[in-house]
């Protein structure tokens, strides 16, 4: 067998190029970047505009003034009058919350944006591996009502998973992730966080995941782009972006270490 | 009672309720989008016209185009080889109209309550808008739909302006069971007119409790699913 190639060697060199310009509640945001690696992730704190960003890839917002590219294809050049719907975008997305269909059970809603021929056998082993990534074997057949919120959350970080590894086109889609991991336990999210990157890093799927979480960024291993206030700060590997952010959280820790108990 | 009024009526209510389904639930999904600016409003308007117009006024106006007075209706009457007025297909034609606020009014609530983040989380999937209305507003709205389409034939079963005006009283064709009613107290036969207006009456009462006794069917409803989250 042929030795597994990392995504970077087959990416393209520009996955995603972002200019763009909107004023949404009280931040402006005036950002540009572009991404090259497998996964990124858009980290700030609440209110610097990183969801307004994903969602203006993913199609669901207007803004004033941008040019979006995905490789060579023009997502948006509002210049030019250009915004592709949503659903014709080579981008797949999960939001901040679950919204599952109520009456579609689990397998159903994860299935539900897959590619292939859904009644194909590939796609129903697809979607079974996906439930096993996210361990949700268990609640293949549950409705999303009788689902805890983590469960919840889960399902539809792997539909968009399941959905986006299935599209085709020339580069396939880029996924993106709206907090993925918030409301799990610790220990479940380092576990899929890892898995995650790994199967999709297999399947060449590039990610751009939103969070203003430390410790996931460094889990992940990702590529940073900081966000304050509307604006780009930094783009780097974590390890550089996040330095000051890491060492405020040891020093925490270490405060909590030393506390008498 | 009027056995031939009762099956006519029937006739029709199934078919104006069979017709405004398939027409309403893209028009109603349409005018919950919010899109379409002043178009959107005289369109609404147009549709909510019935509600508050006195009935003689529509099946006037009805009369009127289908009639040979008018070139539509010279047209109409070349196409079928007789005039729509005083036929059971005119009929269907003016109850159509007549009951469209009543199937278009409930859908388009339905669908406004549902949550647009689900019609996001779809087209973020990658479903085509046809897709996303039928897999995932539709089942959401579906209490809805039910409403629509007992409202609808109700208000068909209960229509009596529109049908004289436009129908005349031709039995066995135009004759529906208010009509029927009406004639049979215009001829002071009471114990006739008790039966047929009980039958009206249990038209409207089975109806309504078809509305009122399924909450099953209002539980799925994206207002209700998002509060037991």
């Amino acid at each position: 067998m042929e030795g597994r190639r990392t995504l970077s060697d087959k990416l393209p060199a520009k996955l995603l190029t972002v200019r763009m310009k909107h004023r949404v509640g009280t931040v402006s945001l005036d950002v540009e970047f572009a991404l090259t690696k497998p996964w990124t992730v858009l980290f700030g704190p609440s209110g610097s505009g990183k969801t307004t960003v994903l969602r203006t890839i993913a199609g669901f917002v207007r803004p004033e003034e941008a040019v979006i590219m995905r490789g060579a294809e023009v997502l948006v050049d509002s210049k030019a009058r250009i915004s592709l719907p949503a659903y014709t975008r080579p981008v797949r997305s999960a939001g901040q919350t679950a919204r599952l269909f109520p009456q579609m059970t689990v397998r159903e809603n994860v299935a539900y944006g897959v590619g292939w021929d859904s009644k194909s056998e590939a796609a129903r082993g697809l979607v079974d591996e996906v439930l096993k990534l996210f361990r949700l074997g268990v609640t293949t057949e549950s409705l999303p009502r009788d689902l805890s919120g983590g469960e919840q959350q889960k399902v539809s970080v792997a539909r968009a998973v399941a959905s986006a590894v299935t599209t085709g086109g020339s580069d396939g889609a880029l996924l993106l992730l709206d907090e993925p991991f918030a409301g799990l336990d610790m220990r479940v999210r380092d576990e899929l966080a890892v898995e995650l990157k790994e199967w999709l890093g297999e399947r060449k799927t590039p990610v751009l995941s939103v969070t203003h979480d430390v410790s996931e960024a460094f889990l992940l291993g990702a590529e940073v782009i900081k966000l304050r206030d509307g604006r780009v700060v930094q783009q780097g590997p974590v390890g550089e972006a996040l330095r000051e952010e890491r060492h405020r959280l040891i020093e925490h820790l270490g405060v909590v270490d030393q506390l008498p108990g | 009672m009027d056995f031939e009024a009762l099956w006519l009526t029937l006739r029709l209510a199934v078919g104006t309720t069979a017709i405004l389904l398939v027409a309403a639930l893209p028009l109603a999904w349409w005018i919950a989008s919010g899109r379409g600016g002043a178009v959107r409003a005289l369109v609404q308007a147009v549709v909510a016209l019935p509600l508050v117009l006195p009935p003689t006024v529509l099946g006037f106006y009805l009369l009127i185009a289908m009639g040979p007075l008018t070139a539509p209706g010279r047209l109409l009457m070349r196409v079928f080889g007789h005039p729509l007025a005083f036929s059971f297909s005119g009929l269907l034609v003016g109850s159509v109209l007549y009951s469209l606020p009543f199937a278009v009014q409930p859908l388009v609530a339905g669908f406004s309550a549902v949550d647009r983040g689900y019609v996001e989380a779809a087209a973020g999937l990658g479903a085509r808008p046809a897709k996303v209305f039928l897999s995932v507003v539709l089942p959401m709205a579906r209490a809805s739909v039910l409403t629509s389409a007992v409202l609808t034939f109700t208000h068909t079963v209960g229509e009596f302006g529109v049908v004289l005006m436009l129908g005349g009283n031709i039995p066995g064709s135009t004759r529906t069971l208010s009509i029927s009613l009406y004639d049979l107290v215009q001829d002071g036969n009471y114990a006739a007119a008790d039966r047929t207006a009980l039958v009206l009456v249990g038209f409207a009462v089975v109806a309504l409790l078809a509305i009122y006794l399924l909450p099953s069917m209002r539980k799925v409803d994206g207002r209700q699913a998002d509060i037991v989250r």
